[in-house]
């Protein structure tokens, strides 16, 4: 069964070989594998992962603008993007830039800069066309099942204002944030169906969206549904219209979200951030018969290099999940650098050896 | 003099309603309260009350930052008189993401709250190295350090934080926090850390239970 074969099927809960397996990596990683991976630069085909990801959209609000660099030391960039937001960045790691600060801090300037800029037109030049006809392509021939991938509403509105910004505009201006869903959401399901229409279907839609962080989400469920939920709605209307599942990734605690998460449309929720305070196994014990997950394995015991480690971690959770064959194993968030190659190839081919059927 | 304007002016902070804060404040002084009373008895027990809240999932960040803005808004408001009156903060905490971590979201929360709590907070900001936790210490001789960490390659750092002081000779004078994603309270154990909390608002309760003891 190819990784094609096994994820869409694993998503529509037919029987399947065995667990799908999907993995991401930090940038470093690759660098300090490169020993390793003799040469070889793609991750997904060195480690014959199940999953082939493409993310062709850029919905920054001046795509003339680039990102400008104001201010460097010996190991970071401070930059300005087409945002207008100033962010730091690490030169030598992976990682979420410091929000230095944001030109679009409430309604004002989103209505006088960002809105009119996204609301432009020339769409088109924010689709990646040429890449995802070659991922789609690589993914085909590989065998491995292809997404369409891409940030949904609220992390397009955290690159836009910041998180402080948004969330207390939430509390402050609801309306300027739904009218921000509005925009993004309607960009989002435009700029695919034009991707779509000249470069053809994916096999399913991947949508990032960060809404939690450790022991919480970053708003309320009811904020949520009153906010968020019609976009990531009209999001993954679009999808299912297209007979496409949808993966929502969320890093942090987001399972009291999850409900709202299954009313806009979900089929699959990854990443389930074990350090966050989420719980692979009661998730699938209240929402196993309504979601798929991808993820849930403690990156930190991959991360020990310690075989009885993983082992454990495996064990616990594989014979479980497995049962409801709507699992596909991934870290709870990425693989580092410091995990030995060796050591992941033992995971992968511990959690394939468990996870047959 | 009624206690009813302390009472609103806690309610005003939980609902961020920062002109009514302000309004309060304003009445609250023409009635003869202290800044000391109108901070404590109505700002702080605000805050507190909405730190509760928030660890049991009742409000959310929006609530939160929206009380900080409020709470902020009256403390400026009564900076003057409490300099007047003699009132102190609780104590000093110096705060930061440790060095080649650049996460400042969790951090901000836990010096909101410490805020809240009657804390002064000295800042340091993002990706800290040890030795400017080490100066700031020497500088500001705070109660304690709190450390944010939100990788697992960063959270080494925490550990580099506590050697440098260690090494500088001022562990005995403080008290170190840890915090972030991948924190537990095994890995404080480990690196010698004081106390680890696994949200904003039970950083704050620490705090005070790590100065008052």
């Amino acid at each position: 069964m190819t990784g094609k074969e096994r994820i869409a099927r694993i998503l529509r809960r037919e029987p399947v070989d065995r667990i799908g397996i999907h993995e991401h990596f930090w940038g470093d990683t690759a660098k300090g594998w490169k020993d390793y991976l003799n040469g070889e630069g793609n991750l997904e085909r060195f480690w014959d992962l199940d999953v082939c990801e493409c993310w062709p959209l850029n919905l920054v609000a001046d795509l003339d603008a680039g990102s400008v660099i104001v201010a460097e030391d010996e190991n970071t960039a401070t930059y300005y993007d087409g945002n207008r937001a100033t962010l730091r960045k690490h030169k030598f790691k992976d990682g979420t830039p410091e929000h230095v600060d944001f030109f679009v801090k409430d309604r004002e300037n989103w209505e006088a800069w960002a809105k009119p800029l996204l609301l432009a037109g020339a769409l088109d030049r924010r689709i990646n066309y040429a890449a995802y006809e070659q991922s789609r392509q690589i993914a085909n021939e590989d065998g491995r099942y292809f997404v369409l991938s891409g940030v949904n509403v609220f992390e397009l509105m955290t690159y836009l204002c910041g998180h402080e910004n948004l969330l207390a505009g939430m509390a402050l201006d609801p309306e300027w944030v739904a009218d921000m869903v509005d925009v993004y959401s309607r960009m989002i399901v435009e700029a695919q169906t034009r991707l779509i229409e000249k470069s053809g279907l994916p096999d399913g839609i991947w949508f990032y969206d960060d809404l939690g962080y450790k022991e919480h989400p970053f708003l309320s469920p009811g904020m949520y549904d009153e906010l968020v939920l019609p976009g990531h709605k009209r999001t993954m209307d679009f999808a299912h219209a297209l007979g496409l599942p949808v993966i929502l990734h969320s890093c942090g605690f987001v399972e009291p979200l999850v409900p709202g998460f299954i009313e806009a449309g979900v089929d699959c929720l990854q990443v389930i951030e074990i350090k966050a305070g989420m719980d692979l196994l009661k998730l699938q014990r209240l929402y196993g018969d309504k979601l798929c997950f991808m993820g849930g394995i403690d990156a930190r015991v991959i991360c020990s290099n310690d075989k009885a480690l993983i082992d454990a971690e495996l064990e616990a959770k594989i014979p479980v999940m497995k049962q409801g064959g709507n699992f596909i194993i991934h870290s709870d968030h990425s693989v580092p650098p410091t995990v030995k190659p060796e050591i992941f190839r033992y995971y992968l081919e511990r959690a394939a050896a468990l996870g047959k059927y | 003099m009624s206690t009813e304007i302390l009472a609103n002016l806690s309610l005003a902070v939980q609902k961020g309603r920062a002109k009514d804060v302000e309004a309060l404040i304003a009445q609250g002084l023409a009635e003869d309260f202290t800044a000391q009373q109108l901070l404590e008895d109505g700002l702080l027990t605000g805050m507190n009350l909405l730190g509760v809240r928030f660890k049991n999932n009742e409000v959310f960040v929006p609530e939160v930052l929206i009380a900080a803005r409020a709470l902020n808004k009256g403390t400026l408001l009564l900076k003057t008189q409490l300099v007047e009156e003699g009132v102190k903060p609780i104590g000093t905490v110096v705060i930061g993401t440790v060095q080649g971590d650049l996460h400042d979201i969790g951090k901000n929360l836990v010096r909101m709250m410490l805020e809240g709590s009657g804390f002064q907070v000295i800042d340091l900001g993002v990706d800290v190295a040890p030795e400017t936790f080490v100066e700031a210490v020497r500088e500001h001789k705070p109660q304690i350090v709190a450390l944010s960490a939100l990788l697992t390659t960063t959270m080494g750092s925490q550990r580099g934080v506590i050697e440098a002081l260690e090494g500088a000779g001022l562990r005995g004078t403080v008290k170190v926090m840890i915090g972030g994603a991948p924190i537990t309270e095994a890995y404080a154990n480990e690196i010698g850390a004081d106390a680890y909390t696994a949200d904003a608002a039970s950083a704050a309760q620490m705090a005070k239970s790590l100065v008052a003891a």
